[in-house]
């Protein structure tokens, strides 16, 4: 099992679109290539979304969910930041399975906006 | 041109005086004095929204100058602590009392602004929180700046104050920019020119909806924001346009007002000893994907 240590990319703050960047293509490049991996947040404090998106949603349009599970395991990330990931992950599913389904619901909801005035 | 800045406190009707200044000197080659005759205090929004104002004057080719023999004491004081004097008149700054530094980020630079998060605003001793929960606000805060970052497209950049009030036993803070403004932004994408400011406010603050979806998904951060605000019965204001947003515990409102300001500013308010967000003890349990 491969490990990456997110402290070597982000620092302690895991918060930026562009080091999630990194992060995603380092990870993508070892499953792509059949390894399992360990991705470890040790010494990772602060977590927001955009990191999140990019390192770990955007997996979700190259793997499965059930593939993803059972072969990338989180380590010592803090249940702040499982707070951040799951919700990003609920997200990114949503986007990459059904993203013509999603705009089309966008655009409903723009529809009822118009229908209250 | 003389112009008289007014007592500002952070109550809606206050924000209307700041965006009246706003509409009054936002146009090119302006030559102004900021007399505060008139000014008893000055809270953290007012602060926040003054620094950048001057900036945009400037940036317009204009000048702004500061008559500081207007001030009365307490609002000398004030400026002097946030450092807002010791930036626009060559005031020594004195760090000191409840006042959280005035800011301005030209660019994203997170490792000086989570710092200033954690140890200019939150960390010193006026909030009693985990390590967990410090780390939490503060990275649902920096949510605040990089959307201003990413959508605001300011020029001039984000502008931001802080203000312990302990006998309210609140801790606030206001993040301001001059861009383009989250209705623009949502009617632009969305291709609906006519779209009510509060209904596009609406729209960005639901989860998954953003402006900028291309590649991946995103839109999370004022979702993640809100949702903070509402468990830890804080408040958060969103000015933008004339649209408007309010979130507390029990509201979530948003309306068209009458008063427009083009960028977008944010009001935060935590409650400093209600502060009790839950993380789920079984998320770690579930599959993450």
């Amino acid at each position: 099992m491969s490990l990456v240590k997110v402290l070597e990319i982000s620092g302690e703050n895991a918060v930026a679109q562009e080091d999630g960047q990194k992060v995603y293509e380092r990870i993508r490049e070892l499953l792509k290539s059949g390894q399992d991996l360990q991705l470890d947040f040790q010494g990772v404090k602060i977590f927001a979304s955009p990191f999140f998106n990019a390192a770990i949603g955007q997996l979700l349009k190259d793997f499965d969910a059930d593939d993803l599970n059972r072969r990338l395991k989180f380590e010592h990330l803090s249940l702040v930041g499982q707070e951040v990931l799951k919700k990003v992950n609920e997200n990114s599913k949503r986007y990459f399975s059904s993203s013509e389904a999603f705009k089309k619901a966008q655009t409903e909801v723009i529809g009822n906006l118009a229908r209250k005035l | 041109m003389n112009v008289k800045i007014p007592t500002i406190n952070d109550d809606v009707s206050d924000f209307d005086r700041l965006f009246a200044l706003w509409e009054q000197l936002n146009r090119q080659d302006l030559d102004i004095t900021f007399d505060f005759s008139g000014c008893r205090f000055l809270r953290q929004n007012a602060v926040a929204f003054l620094g950048g104002l001057i900036r945009l004057v400037r940036y317009l080719g204009g000048n702004v100058r500061i008559d500081d023999s207007t001030f009365i004491p307490d609002v000398a004081n004030n400026l002097a602590k946030n450092g807002f004097s010791g930036i626009f008149s060559g005031k020594a700054f004195v760090r000191s009392g409840n006042a959280i530094p005035y800011r301005e980020d030209g660019e994203s630079e997170n490792v000086s602004l989570i710092a200033y998060l954690r140890d200019q605003w939150l960390g010193r001793g006026w909030v009693h929180v985990t390590e967990l929960l410090r780390n939490r606000i503060i990275g649902t805060v920096w949510e605040v700046y990089a959307n201003g970052f990413e959508h605001g497209e300011s020029g001039i950049g984000i502008f931001s104050c802080g203000q312990h009030y302990p006998q309210l036993r609140t801790l606030k803070l206001t993040i301001v920019d001059f861009g383009v403004g989250i209705p623009a932004n949502v009617r632009n994408f969305l291709g609906e020119p006519n779209l009510p400011s509060d209904r596009a406010l609406e729209w960005a603050f639901r989860p998954g909806n953003s402006t900028k979806p291309e590649g991946m998904g995103r839109g999370l951060g004022l979702d993640i924001l809100k949702q903070f605000i509402k468990v830890n019965k804080g408040q958060l204001e969103v000015f933008s346009h004339d649209a408007y947003a309010l979130v507390d515990s029990g509201t979530e409102r948003y309306l068209t007002r009458k008063s427009y300001f083009q960028g977008t500013l944010v009001n935060i308010s935590l409650v400093c000893d209600e502060l009790h967000y839950c993380l789920s003890s079984e998320i770690s349990n579930e599959p993450l994907f």
